[in-house]
C-alpha cells in the first residue's frame, strides 16, 4: 500500500462503500416513492376505500412486527460501530441478535402474505388488491435481500475483519436503517385505509 | 506536454515501469470479456452504441421511406408500428444515454478528475454489460417478429393485453426494466467516482463542466429511472399476472401509466441533452482559447436544469383533459427550464464572441448545435401556450420539436465530441477538410430532414401515421423530409468512414492537438492504462493550462511523489474539498461482471416466458454469482 502519503493527514469524508449504498436507498427509496404515490393516487380517484367491500387492513399485528423490526435498528448500529472499532466478537454477536429478530419477522410476514392472498382477497380482484400486495410484496423482498446481506456478512466475518468487511457492516447496517424506514412508511400507507 | 513522456530521470523510468506492471490489462479477447479499465468499457460502450445507432438509423431511414410518397406500401402497418416504436427505444435508451454517459462518460471522466479509475470498476463493467444484454433481450424481440408495437411511451390501454396480446409489449416492459439496471448503477458510479475519486486540490469549484453535466444527468437518472420501472413493473402485471393498476373497470386509472412515465420522460430530455452540454463545455474552450464565460453559473445550470427537469412531467398530457389549475402550474414550472437553459446560450455565445474562435469540425458541431438546440428552445416555449398545445398535440409539429432538441442538442454534441476526443483515444488525427464537409452535409440533412415536419405539423399530420392520401399537401414535404434522411445518413458515414481511416493513416496527434484546458490533455495518447504516472496537482478548472502544476508533476514524479507504485491503488478525498482521505485497493480485471449480466438475461428471459418459477433459480444463480463476485476482496488480489 502506498498509504504512506496519508501520514500526518486527518481522516476525511465517508469511504465509497458508504456512498455507494447511499445510491442505492435513493434509488430504491425513489422506487418506493412511485408505488406510495400510486397507492394515493389511486386512493383519491376512487369514491370508497378499499373499494368492493375488501376489508380494511388489520392494525395490531402489523404495528408490533414493525416494532419489532424497527428495533432491530439499535444491534445494526451497534455493529457497524463495533465493526469500526475493530472489535470482531461484537459485531457478530450484534449481527446475530438482529439477524435473529428480522429472520422472525420476515418468517411472519411471509407466512401473512401467503394467507391473505389465500383467505381474504387475491393480487386480481382489483386495482386496491394490486396496489396493496405489490407493496407489501416489494417491502418484503427488501427485508429479504437484507437478510441474505445478514447472512453473507458473517460468512465473511468468520474470517476476521478486513478493511473491505468494515466498510461491508457499515454499508449494510445502513442498508437496514433504510429498509426500517421504508418499512415504516408501507405499513403507514396501507395502515391509511382504515382512517 | 504529457508527464508519462520522456521521463527525465532513471528513477522516474523505472517507477513508470513498475505501474505498466500492476495496471497491464489481461491480453486478447479475454481481456476485454473481463476487463475493468474505465478507457475498455468505454470503447465497448461506443462501439455498442453505434451498433444500435445504426440499427436506429436504419429503422427511422425505413419510415421516413414509407413516408416519402402518399398511398405507399413499402412495410406493412404492423412492421411499421414497431419501426417507430424501436426507433424510438433504440436512439434513447440505446444510443444516445449510453453513448453519452456510457461511452464518453466512462472513458473520460475519470481521465478529467486525475483518478486511475473509477470508484467501482467492476461494477463498471457491470453496467456495460447488463446494457449489452439488455439491448440483445430487446433485438431478439424484433428477430422474432414481437417487437414492442405500441410507440416508445407505450401508453395504456393500447398496450394492455386486450389491445395487444403478443408478447410485444412484455418485450418492452422488461426490456426497459433491465436497461434501467444498467443505467441507475452507471448513475451510481459517476455519482460516487466525482465525489470521491478526485484528484486532491479538485475542490467542486474546481470540477470542470463535463463531470458537472455527467453528475446532472446521473442525478437525473437515479431519481428518473425508478418511476419508470414501477410503471413497467404495473403494465407487466397487469399484463401477465392479472393485476388492474391501468383497468379502468377494476378502478385503475389509464392516466397513472403517463403521470409515471412523463415523471421519468421530461427529466429524460434532460438526462439526453445534459451531457451533451458538457461535450460543448469542453469543446468551445479549447477552440475559443479562453475560459468559458460565466463558470459557475453553468456549472449550476447543468444541474438546475435536471432539477426542474422533474417538475414539468404533465406538460405531456395537456390534452389528456387534467383540470386547468394543473396546466397552469405545469405551464408555469415548463417556463422555468428556460432560464437555466438560456445561461448557458449566452454563456457558450459569449465565449465565442470574446474568444479567438478556431472554427475546426467539433466548433463547426458545436456552432450547429446552439443553432439547432434555441430552434428546438424556442419552439418548445410554444408548447406552453395551452391551447396551441392541445392543437399540436400528436402531430408532426412535436416530431418537430424534440427531433431538433434530441439530434439537434445531444447528437450533434456527439458528433463534435467524437472528433474531438479521436485524438485523445487513437493518438492520430483526424482529416479535417472531409470532417468540415461532414458537417455541412449533416446540418443541412437535419434541417431538411426536420425543418418540414413543423409544416406538416401544422397542416394536421398526425404522427405515427402510416399513409396518407395524395392532395392533403404533406407529399412535397414529406419527400423532402426522406431527402433530408438519407443526406443526413451521407453526412454520418462520411464522419465515420473518415474516423476509421485517420485511425489507420492519420497523422500522430501528440498528447495535446488542441491545447485543451482539462486533464485527459495532460497524458499521453492514447492514455495509459494506469492514466497518469502521478496523482495530479489540480488548482483550477482548467488543469492543464496550469503550467506550474503540470511542472509539479513532473517534479512529484522525479521525486516518487503520489505516484502510488506500490499497488493497484487510487486515492480518495473528501466529497466537497477534494481533501485527500485515503488510498484505496482496486480490483483487477474480473469475469463476474459478465457472468452477473447472463444470469440476469437468463432471469428476464424466463420471466417473458411466464416462467416465474425457473425465473426464481435464476435469481438464485445471480445470487450465487454475487458470492463469487465478492469471495476475493481487492486487497488481495
Amino acid at each position: 500500500m502506498s498509504d504512506h502519503i496519508l501520514a500526518g493527514r486527518p481522516a476525511a469524508g465517508r469511504p465509497a462503500a458508504w456512498w455507494a449504498m447511499a445510491m442505492l436507498i435513493a434509488s430504491e427509496a425513489t422506487l418506493f416513492g412511485s408505488f406510495v404515490g400510486t397507492y394515493y393516487y389511486l386512493r383519491f380517484t376512487t369514491r370508497v376505500w378499499p373499494p368492493d367491500g375488501l376489508p380494511k387492513p388489520a392494525l395490531a399485528v402489523p404495528l408490533v412486527l414493525v416494532a419489532c423490526l424497527t428495533a432491530t435498528s439499535v444491534p445494526m448500529q451497534l455493529a457497524s460501530r463495533a465493526a469500526r472499532a475493530g472489535r470482531l466478537g461484537a459485531t457478530r454477536l450484534f449481527l446475530v441478535v438482529a439477524l435473529f429478530v428480522q429472520s422472525g419477522y420476515f418468517a411472519f410476514e411471509s407466512n401473512d402474505f401467503g394467507e391473505q392472498i389465500k383467505h381474504r382477497f387475491d393480487i386480481t380482484r382489483n386495482a386496491y388488491s394490486s396496489i396493496y400486495y405489490v407493496l407489501l410484496g416489494a417491502d418484503h423482498a427488501h427485508v429479504f435481500v437484507g437478510l441474505l446481506f445478514d447472512l453473507w456478512l458473517l460468512w465473511k466475518l468468520a474470517r476476521g475483519l478486513t478493511r473491505y468487511r468494515v466498510n461491508a457492516v457499515q454499508a449494510i447496517a445502513w442498508y437496514w436503517q433504510a429498509v426500517i424506514v421504508l418499512t415504516l412508511v408501507v405499513t403507514g400507507t396501507l395502515l391509511s385505509a382504515r382512517a | 506536454m504529457a508527464v508519462v513522456e520522456a521521463p527525465e530521470s532513471p528513477a522516474a523510468a523505472e517507477r513508470l515501469d513498475r505501474l505498466e506492471q500492476i495496471w497491464r490489462s489481461r491480453p486478447g479477447l479475454l481481456g476485454w470479456l473481463t476487463t475493468t479499465d474505465h478507457k475498455r468499457v468505454g470503447l465497448l460502450y461506443l462501439w455498442t452504441t453505434l451498433a444500435f445507432f445504426a440499427a436506429g438509423g436504419a429503422e427511422s431511414l425505413l419510415i421516413r421511406t414509407q413516408l416519402a410518397q402518399p398511398n405507399s406500401h413499402v412495410v406493412s402497418p404492423s412492421t411499421f408500428d414497431e419501426l417507430f416504436s424501436m426507433h424510438g427505444i433504440t436512439m434513447i435508451f440505446f444510443f444516445i444515454i449510453p453513448m453519452t454517459t456510457g461511452a464518453f462518460g466512462n472513458y473520460l471522466l475519470p481521465l478529467m478528475i486525475g483518478a486511475r479509475d473509477m470508484a467501482f470498476p467492476r461494477m463498471n463493467a457491470l453496467s456495460y454489460w447488463i446494457f449489452l444484454a439488455s439491448g440483445i433481450f430487446l433485438y431478439t424481440s424484433l428477430g422474432l417478429g414481437m417487437a414492442p408495437n405500441a410507440g416508445w411511451f407505450d401508453y395504456v390501454p393500447l398496450a394492455s393485453r386486450a389491445f395487444d396480446p403478443g408478447r410485444n409489449v412484455d418485450f418492452y416492459c422488461l426490456g426497459i426494466i433491465f436497461n434501467s439496471i444498467a443505467s441507475t448503477l452507471t448513475a451510481a458510479q459517476f455519482i460516487v467516482t466525482i465525489f470521491k475519486s478526485r484528484a486532491p486540490g479538485m475542490s467542486l469549484n474546481r470540477l470542470p463542466l463535463f463531470c458537472y453535466a455527467q453528475l446532472a444527468a446521473a442525478f437525473g437518472l437515479l431519481f428518473a429511472l425508478p418511476p419508470l420501472s414501477a410503471d413497467t413493473i404495473f403494465l407487466f402485471l397487469d399484463r401477465n399476472v392479472g393485476t388492474h393498476f391501468f383497468d379502468v373497470a377494476l378502478g385503475g386509472k389509464s392516466l397513472l401509466w403517463q403521470h409515471l412515465f412523463w415523471i421519468f420522460g421530461h427529466p429524460e430530455v434532460y438526462i439526453l441533452i445534459v451531457p451533451a452540454f458538457g461535450i460543448a463545455t469542453s469543446i468551445i474552450p479549447a477552440f475559443t482559447q479562453r475560459k468559458l464565460v460565466a463558470f459557475p453559473l453553468v456549472g449550476i445550470a447543468e444541474l438546475l436544469v435536471v432539477f426542474i427537469g422533474f417538475g414539468v412531467w404533465a406538460h405531456h398530457m395537456f390534452a389528456t383533459g387534467l383540470p386547468t389549475i394543473s396546466l397552469v402550474f405545469f405551464a408555469a414550472a415548463t417556463a422555468m427550464v428556460v432560464i437555466p437553459s438560456t445561461i448557458q446560450v449566452f454563456a457558450w455565445c459569449m465565449s465565442f464572441v470574446t474568444g479567438t474562435p478556431q472554427f475546426k469540425t467539433p466548433l463547426l458541431f458545436i456552432a450547429g448545435f446552439i443553432f439547432m438546440f434555441v430552434t428546438g428552445g424556442l419552439t418548445g416555449i410554444m408548447f406552453m401556450a395551452i391551447p396551441f398545445d392541445q392543437q399540436v398535440t400528436d402531430t408532426y409539429f412535436v416530431i418537430a420539436h424534440f427531433h431538433y432538441i434530441i439530434f439537434g442538442a445531444a447528437v450533434f454534441p456527439i458528433f463534435g465530441g467524437l472528433y474531438y476526443w479521436f485524438p485523445k483515444v487513437t493518438g492520430k488525427l483526424y482529416l479535417e477538410r472531409p470532417g468540415q464537409l461532414s458537417f455541412w452535409i449533416v446540418f443541412v440533412g437535419t434541417n431538411l430532414l426536420f425543418f418540414p415536419m413543423h409544416i406538416v405539423g401544422l397542416l394536421g399530420m398526425p404522427r405515427r401515421q402510416y399513409t396518407y392520401p395524395d392532395g392533403l399537401g404533406w407529399t412535397s414535404y414529406n419527400l423532402a423530409e426522406t431527402i433530408g434522411g438519407f443526406l443526413t445518413a451521407a453526412g454520418i458515414l462520411l464522419l465515420l468512414g473518415n474516423l476509421v481511416y485517420s485511425y489507420r493513416k492519420g497523422a500522430d496527434a501528440g498528447s495535446d492537438p488542441w491545447h485543451g484546458p482539462t486533464l485527459e490533455w495532460a497524458t499521453t495518447s492514447p492514455p495509459p492504462e494506469y492514466n497518469f504516472p502521478v496523482v495530479p496537482k489540480v488548482t483550477s478548472a482548467y488543469a492543464n493550462w496550469d503550467r506550474d502544476d503540470r511542472e509539479e508533476d513532473r517534479r512529484r514524479l522525479a521525486e516518487g511523489l503520489f505516484v502510488l507504485e506500490q499497488g493497484h491503488e487510487q486515492v480518495e478525498v473528501s466529497a466537497v474539498d477534494a481533501r485527500l482521505s485515503d488510498v484505496v485497493p482496486m480490483p483487477h480485471e474480473s469475469p463476474w461482471p459478465p457472468l452477473l449480466a447472463a444470469s440476469l438475461a437468463l432471469v428476464f428471459s424466463m420471466l417473458l416466458l411466464r416462467k416465474f418459477g425457473v425465473a426464481g433459480v435464476m435469481a438464485v444463480l445471480c445470487v450465487l454469482t454475487l458470492v463469487g463476485w465478492h469471495s476475493r476482496e481487492p486487497a488481495e488480489q
